[in-house]
Formats: C-alpha cells, structure tokens, sequence
C-alpha cells in the first residue's frame, strides 16, 4: 500500500526545499506534494483544475499551511478545507513565521491542529519537523484498504 | 422709587457688583443702571436712562427682543436669558461694536409697578477661552486620530518586518547547513568557517528581529492592573536561572514585594533585568543578585542589585536606548533589547528606572511604579 502524501503549501521556493530537507532528514519518506499558493491546495485537495480527475478520496496525511501566500491565502485554505466534509479532518499543521501571526490564527479557532514556527535556525526547523512529522504520521495511520 | 436709606444701601450694593445692572420698566425703558454699564457699554448712567434697553442690543435683535421682553412681563420668572435656548447673545457698545454677554433676568415688583432687574456680563474672555478650549480639543482629537493611524501602520509594519526579513534568513541559513554538510566530507576547513559565520549572523539577525518585535509588542500591548507578587516571579526566574546553569555558584536575596501592575510586562522586565544581573555576574566566583524596595521621598522604589562587572556611568544615558550595548560581544553576548524592553514597561505603568554602577562594583538598577504601586 503506497503512503499517503504530504501536502506542503507554501509560496516561497527556498522555505519549500527547506522544509522538503527538513522532512527527509527526519526519515519521513512520504511523497511531498507541493503547492505553490492557495489555490493549488484547494485544486489538489478537490480534484479540480490542475489537478481534475485526481482521487480526492486519497486525502493527504498531513496539510503543511503557509499562511501568506498570493491569491488564496492559508487562511482561507483552512476554512474551505474544514467546511467540506471530504477534508474536514486532515490534520492541518500551519508554519508561521512569528508568534503574532500565530496568535492571530489562534484567535480565528478555524481549527488548525497545530502551529509550528518557521526559526531562521535550519537546525531547529529540523527538529520541530522531526517532532510534527513523527506525531502525524504515527496518530494518522494509512486507512485501513 | 426707594426710601432714602433703602436707596442709599441699593445704590452702594449695585456699584459694588462686577456686572453691569439695568433696571427696565414695563415697556422696556431703563429706569436705572450702575456705573458698570459704562464700562461694558461706554454709555454713562445718564445717556441710557429713559431710553429703551434695546439701545444696548443690535439691531438685527430689537424686533424679537421686544416680543421676548413682553412676553417676560406677562410671565416673569427668574431666568438666564437666551443662553438658555442655546442663544448667544450680544451687546451694542455706543461706539457701534459689538461683544458677547451673558444676562441674568429678575422680576421686581415694585410701588410703581413691575420691573425687570437684569445683570449683563461681559463674555468676551470667556468666549475667547471656550474657543482655544475647543480649538485645542480638536487638535487634539486630531492629533490623536495620526497617532490611532501611525500605530496601525507600526503595527503592520512590524508585522511584515517579522514575515518578510525572517524569509531571507531562513534560507540564507538553511542552505548554508546543507552546503555544510556536503563540504564537510571534503574537510575544507576555510570553507567551513566562513559558511558557519554565515549562519551565526543569519541566526544572529534572526534574534535581533525577535527581540524587536517582541519590544514592539509590549509597547503596544493593554495593561490589565492586579496585585502582582514580584518576589513570587523572581523566584522562579532564579529557578530557571539556576537550572540553565547549575555549576554557577549563585546567592539571591529576594525581599517580599507586592505591587499592582500589568504581571505579563512586569515579569518580563523582571526577567530582563534578573538575566541581565546573571550575565554580568557569570565572571565572578560568587554571584549574589538582591531584589529589594526602599521608602524614599514618599515613594518606594525597587531595586535589583548585582556584584557583577558593572559599567562606567558615563555611559549610563545609553543603557536604555534599544540596540545599544556597553560591552563588547565577545566580553557578554546580547542583542541591547533588554533594557529598552524594562525601561518601556517601567514608563508603562507611570514609573522611572535609572542605575548606579562602577567598573566591577555591581550595577543597581532602581526603578518605581507610578501610581500603581501599593
């Protein structure tokens, strides 16, 4: 049984290799599926667009969430996302660049599963990388077929 | 229309009040006036007495004061007039100018019928005041809508500062670690020095922008005033201390404090300033750190004592200004936020903070709590 992916979300180019070496150095061998904006998410996510025709039944198994992106923005990502009953449970971990940002998410409670903060320490994004990576990927076994 | 004593004690009465008095007849004709009339109006007692009062009034009111003054005869009562309705009033000086006045009307019933006392004060000043009190308010009120605005736009320029130039440096250093890594099989040791003062300064900057936002945020932050216990916090901050460094021989003698404040920015510069004393005490053998209060000049000031190195009070007026340090790098790292942060949460709650230190005698730093403080 192939593993589900992981749906990385972010705008910015170096932040997305980043975390894609972030993920690797921590052993998570799950494809990463990486959408540049908001609304590629939501056309992977809903099989449209690009990606019309996809499975939508295959749902990531864990949404990795910039929130500042061009177009559609993360937050708006994580309500289409949560209001429709085919994604509204996966997890969602959203990267924030600063604690305001993450306080501000907090206060919309649109149902984030966690925050993880972008530190401009490699060493450190690979570590809380390490520690997401190992509690979603184990909380979220593969359905059983 | 008085005895003479009576009139005698009236007379004396009238010119000794500051306002300018008529007194009018039933069909409005001045019957008397005191000496103020003159000067508010440059007639003499005897130039309006018989006239009508309406010589005292401009002339776009005479018609409707007419009607007014029937009306009040009909049913007198005693009455501020016009201002009442919200009316300014005006008098007619007998060079033709006119000024603002303030009348105060009474019924008199008299032997010779019914008169009306009226008192007129000049408002000129009063006037002038009310306007440069409104002329200021709205300045003010203008001024304080560019000050709601510029903190909006501090606000998001912060924002922005913390996604924006965070970015950069993430991949500056994330991809400096990875060329690292390859490198490192190859063993250039040049080469891995320079790319590992690349990530300290990227790190570095990263701290600078995190310190600055987070001054940013107490300056901007609402204050909710409790009874904070102060020895309780410094506690724990030496818990923490002790336990960031545990071979560190280190004594803290902390008095019991309470105060009223905001306990999320007083711990915060407690912190600070508890640190601070830790950092500059990390080159003694024995460190001993006070946290204390004294009764000075009908206030209490607080002070946090160290017997660290301590600096040269000529550059006492740069300790709180953000960015600035007094000690090299190397001799003790920091970013100078710290006590920018201390000295915006002091200033926050109407207090003062100042120090007293000489090269390695200790640094003491003083500070009180406005109002707030029990």
């Amino acid at each position: 049984m192939k593993d589900r992916v992981i749906l990385l979300v972010e705008d910015n180019p170096d932040d997305a290799e980043l975390t894609k070496l972030a993920l690797s150095r921590n052993n998570l061998r799950n494809e990463v599926v990486w959408a540049k904006d908001g609304v590629e998410a939501l056309e992977y996510l809903f099989g449209t667009g690009s990606y019309a025709g996809r499975d939508v039944a295959d749902i990531p198994v864990v949404v990795l969430l910039d929130l500042k992106m061009p177009r559609v923005d993360g937050l708006e990502v994580l309500k289409q996302l949560r209001a429709d009953p085919r994604t509204a449970i996966v997890p969602v971990v959203v990267l924030t660049s600063s604690r305001e940002e993450e306080d501000r998410m907090r206060g919309y409670s649109l149902g984030a599963n966690s925050y993880v903060r972008k530190p401009v320490d490699f060493d450190e994004f690979v570590k809380s990388a390490g520690q997401l990576g190992m509690y979603w990927l184990l909380l979220n076994e593969a359905p059983k077929d | 229309m008085f005895s003479d004593g009576d009139e005698k004690l009236f007379q004396s009465l009238m010119e000794a009040a500051p306002d300018a008095i008529v007194i009018v007849d039933g069909h409005g004709k001045i019957v008397w006036a005191n000496s103020q009339v003159h000067a508010l109006f440059g007639y003499s007692s005897a130039q309006v007495l018989d006239q009508p009062v309406e010589k005292l009034i401009p002339e776009r009111y005479t018609d409707k004061h007419k009607q007014h003054r029937s009306h009040y005869i009909d049913s007198p009562s005693v009455r501020p007039m016009g201002s009442a309705m919200g009316r300014e009033l005006f008098g007619l000086r007998q060079d033709g100018t006119e000024f603002p006045i303030a009348i105060s009307l009474s019924p008199l019933t008299t032997e010779s019928g019914k008169l009306i006392f009226c008192d007129i004060r000049d408002m000129t000043l009063q006037r002038e005041v009310e306007k440069s009190i409104t002329e200021l308010n709205q300045r003010l009120l203008t001024q304080n809508d560019e000050l709601v605005v510029m903190n909006k736009e501090l606000e998001a320029f912060s924002y922005s500062v913390s996604h924006d130039l965070r970015t950069p440096l993430r991949a500056i250093d994330g991809f400096s670690r990875v060329l690292e890594e390859e490198l490192r099989e190859t063993s250039n040791e040049a080469c891995l020095g320079y790319l590992s003062r690349v990530r300290s300064a990227a790190q570095r900057m990263g701290c600078l922008i995190d310190d600055l936002l987070k001054l940013s945020r107490i300056t901007r932050a609402d204050m909710v005033i409790n009874e904070v216990n102060l020895s309780l916090v410094a506690r724990q901050l030496e818990h923490n201390l002790h336990q960031q460094s545990p071979e560190r021989i280190a004594e803290f003698a902390i008095d019991s404090i309470k105060v009223r404040g905001d306990e999320r920015l007083l711990t915060v510069a407690l912190e600070n300033l508890l640190n601070n004393a830790w950092k500059f005490t990390s080159k003694n053998r024995q460190t001993l750190i006070e946290l204390g209060s004294v009764e000075q000049e009908n206030e209490t000031v607080y002070f946090v004592r160290d017997n660290g190195v301590g600096f040269d009070m000529n550059y006492a007026d740069k300790l709180f200004g953000a960015f600035q340090r007094l000690h090299s790098d190397e001799a003790f790292s920091g970013t100078g936020i710290g006590l920018a942060t201390v000295a915006r949460v002091i200033h926050k709650h109407g207090g003062r903070i100042w120090a007293e230190s000489a090269p390695n005698q200790g640094t003491s730093f003083y500070f009180t709590l406005g109002r707030q403080a029990v």
